[in-house]
């Protein structure tokens, strides 16, 4: 037996050698997180970032009804990969600072696979933060500011509105031709109306508009009448109002009851069911946007429509309406993805993702829809609507006007994406 | 230039009556009892879902069971709608105020902290009852629709709103002044214990001033119910101007009150028609440039302290 002298410095030097060794091992260059055995009775776990108070509360219940549905569809079916999916949800409460803690406690606490929601721009924008920090696919079911396509886009974000540019697009060159080019812009001021105000000021602009004054209104305003009488004295030819949720209810129904609703002319950038449900076909005036109808003669409408009044037989609103319907198919097609590619692996998804198409059957509308690699941002059919002055029934709210091509009405906003390089973009697997 | 700011002028005041309805019961409540009732904001949204459950199908009752009232013409419903709203934001008040016994002669925080709790239940259960979501009040065709005014058009409700106001404005200052009971209510919010030592029940004084401040209340959450909306929150919307028109007007002054309320409106209104992206925050900048200057308020009683 030989014995082997050894140094208090070489044992010292072996010993912190061994231990960065360990450390590199646990602690190493790469960024993993939260990687567990594959298990196949593991539920699927969701986080739904809807509202339920603050300016779009109603319209964030009513996103909700949308992504329950698709999951209760695929639950019926026996799930997803087997598995179960499970949701989770708690109220950001149409605030972005809501959003950022709601979606920390999703991905660290409630471990989440993947997020879906939200309508604020705002709130849209903290949540991709935070998903985008630990690589969690999220899908931005109802946003449309052009930023959160644009320089607010992430790796792990798909945004499924149509922004306020695609809108604007849709928009604004008919209402110059049909009404005239002297415009008045009115929009929340927040981050969604700022950006869709200056979207629709350079399209409108583009088409030969003279913009005569552009009006920010507070979030929470109630009172429109100086703003109304301010408008009347400017006699405007076209009003356009990029203004959301709870302040365009109050909006709209003031602007009625003065009986301004003919003249001027009134373009509403996108207009939300939830916004104009209840306050009947008078309230629904002017020239708007929507991405889909409960009344497009499409098949697979109609049988939506039933499948959604009967799951949910007691609700105020009783059709489904565009916020419904993309909380709905943004759901349906990542489920459809995860069942695809075989795992809840984010890079996974995001590649499946990237360029996918969607049958314009599929989705209900007139065109194919697409996920622009470049932006992440869904390309689809984007529908021109006025109030209907003979409707069917008490829901047929809006007279479709035509439909417009995604290719014909691309963002230009898109182009300020930058989205993270994969290596950048840490991978998550909640197994 | 002076033609154009005319109409947003009369806005102004017709909005500046409206907030002085709102803070009347507000300041009838503190001026009394002196209990800063942060629930003021919850009890006047009661009253605004109160007159929705009387006008409107589907605000609260079933169709089929509430036909034959429904099929009534809008006016006496909208009647009804005035009596009940303010009813049900009474009796809650009246409920409030027991609750409240307790707290006084002890820390005034007490007092607020127990309105500021019932103000978060009582949204709460407005919530739970009617939903989230928002509703319309309807109103008869009489008092709705535009009026023409030079080569405008202004909403007719507003002028009716504002008359109306102005109406009840007028019938609580003859109440106050010009009758036994406002005599009896004026002298407890001057010397309570006086009161009591004439012999009237300060707990029962106490009960109904409350319960005719939460009515007040209610009022006002009926009549703004068509501008602003009804929505479980609207009583945020109600109870932080109140307050300011308050404490601009000085604490438990009737006119300062009244002319608080003016003052509010008209500059909320041109600073919306010149300055919207202003609007909400200029009447903290008025509140801010008066108390400066009159720590009091407009009509405010001096303190000691003041030389």
């Amino acid at each position: 037996m030989s014995r082997v002298k050894q140094s208090r410095r070489g044992f010292l030097k072996a010993a912190l050698g061994s231990g960065a060794v360990g450390s590199a091992a646990l602690f190493g260059p790469w960024k993993h997180n939260h990687v567990y055995a594959a298990a196949s009775d593991k539920p699927i776990r969701i986080g739904l970032t809807h509202d339920a108070s603050g300016q779009f509360a109603n319209s964030g219940q009513a996103e909700k009804r949308g992504t329950e549905m698709a999951v209760a569809e695929f639950n019926e079916k026996g799930g997803v990969l087997g598995r179960k999916i499970e949701t989770v949800w708690m109220d950001t409460e149409t605030n972005p600072q809501t959003g950022t803690r709601v979606a920390e406690r999703m991905i660290t606490r409630e471990n989440v696979h993947f997020l879906v929601g939200a309508i604020q721009s705002g709130a849209a924008n903290a949540i991709s933060q935070v998903a985008q920090k630990y690589g969690c696919v999220y899908f931005n079911t109802n946003s449309s500011s052009p930023t959160e396509s644009g320089k607010n886009c992430h790796r792990v974000k798909f945004v499924w509105d149509g922004s306020g540019e695609n809108f604007s697009l849709a928009a604004a060159r008919n209402a110059i031709t049909t009404f005239g080019k002297n415009w008045i812009l009115v929009y929340n001021d927040y981050v969604w109306g700022q950006n869709t105000n200056e979207a629709t000021k350079k399209v409108a602009t583009k088409f030969g508009a003279n913009i005569m004054d552009e009006v920010a209104i507070p979030v929470g305003t109630r009172d429109w009448s100086s703003v109304l009488l301010k408008i009347q004295q400017a006699k405007p030819d076209v009003v356009a109002a990029a203004v959301g949720g709870d302040d365009f209810k109050v909006m709209r129904q003031q602007v009625s009851d003065m009986g301004l609703d003919r003249k001027p002319a009134w373009m509403n950038n996108q207009q939300d069911w939830p916004d104009v449900f209840g306050l009947g076909a008078d309230a629904a005036f002017g020239v708007f946007g929507t991405t889909w109808y409960h009344y497009l003669d499409l098949p697979g409408v109609a049988d939506f429509v039933k499948a959604y009044q009967e799951r949910y037989p007691v609700t105020r609103i009783s059709v489904p309406g565009n916020v419904t319907y993309n909380g709905y198919v943004a759901m349906r097609e990542l489920l459809r993805v995860v069942e695809e590619v075989g795992s809840t692996d984010n890079m996974k998804i995001i590649k499946a993702l990237e360029g996918r198409k969607m049958s314009a059957a599929d989705r209900m509308q007139h065109f194919d829809a697409v996920i622009d690699p470049a932006s992440h941002h869904v390309q689809q059919t984007i529908y021109l609507a006025e109030g209907n002055a003979a409707p069917k029934d008490e829901t047929d709210y809006f007279k479709i006007l035509s439909w417009s091509d995604p290719d014909a009405i691309r963002a230009s906003a898109d182009a300020e994406c930058a989205l993270e390089s994969y290596a950048a973009t840490p991978s998550y697997d909640q197994g | 230039m002076l033609y154009d700011l005319i109409p947003h002028l009369i806005n102004g005041v017709a909005l500046g009556l409206l907030f002085a309805l709102l803070a009347l019961g507000f300041m009838l409540i503190i001026g009394v009892m002196e209990v800063i009732n942060l629930a003021h904001g919850s009890l006047f949204t009661l009253g605004a879902y109160g007159a929705v459950m009387m006008m409107a199908p589907d605000g609260g009752f079933s169709y089929e069971f509430m036909q034959p009232y429904y099929d009534l013409p809008a006016i006496p419903r909208y009647l009804i709608a005035l009596v009940v709203g303010p009813l049900m934001a009474g009796i809650v008040g009246m409920g409030l105020e027991i609750c409240l016994r307790r707290t006084y002669g002890a820390d005034p925080l007490y007092g607020l902290l127990l309105t500021f709790g019932a103000a978060l239940v009582l949204e709460e259960v407005i919530r739970e009852i009617w939903g989230s979501g928002e509703y319309y009040l309807p109103t008869p065709k009489e008092i709705s629709g535009g009026f023409i005014f030079g080569d405008l058009i202004y909403s007719t409700y507003r002028i009716y709103a504002a008359v109306f106001a102005a109406a009840m404005i007028g019938l609580l200052w003859v109440f106050l002044n010009k009758t036994p009971y406002g005599a009896v209510i004026k002298a407890g919010a001057h010397d309570s214990e006086m009161v009591r030592a004439l012999g009237y029940n300060l707990k029962v004084l106490r009960l109904l001033v409350f319960g005719f401040g939460a009515v007040l209340a209610g009022v006002a959450g009926v009549i703004m119910a068509p501008i602003w909306g009804v929505r479980p929150v609207v009583g945020v919307d109600a109870v932080i101007p109140a307050f300011v028109v308050i404490v601009l007007g000085g604490v438990g002054s009737f006119w300062g009150a009244v002319s608080a309320g003016l003052m509010v409106g008209i500059v909320v209104a041109l600073t919306a028609a010149f300055l919207t992206d202003w609007s909400l925050l200029s009447m903290y900048l008025l509140l801010l440039a008066v108390v400066t200057f009159r720590s009091r308020g407009l009509a405010g009683k001096a303190s000691v302290l003041e030389a």
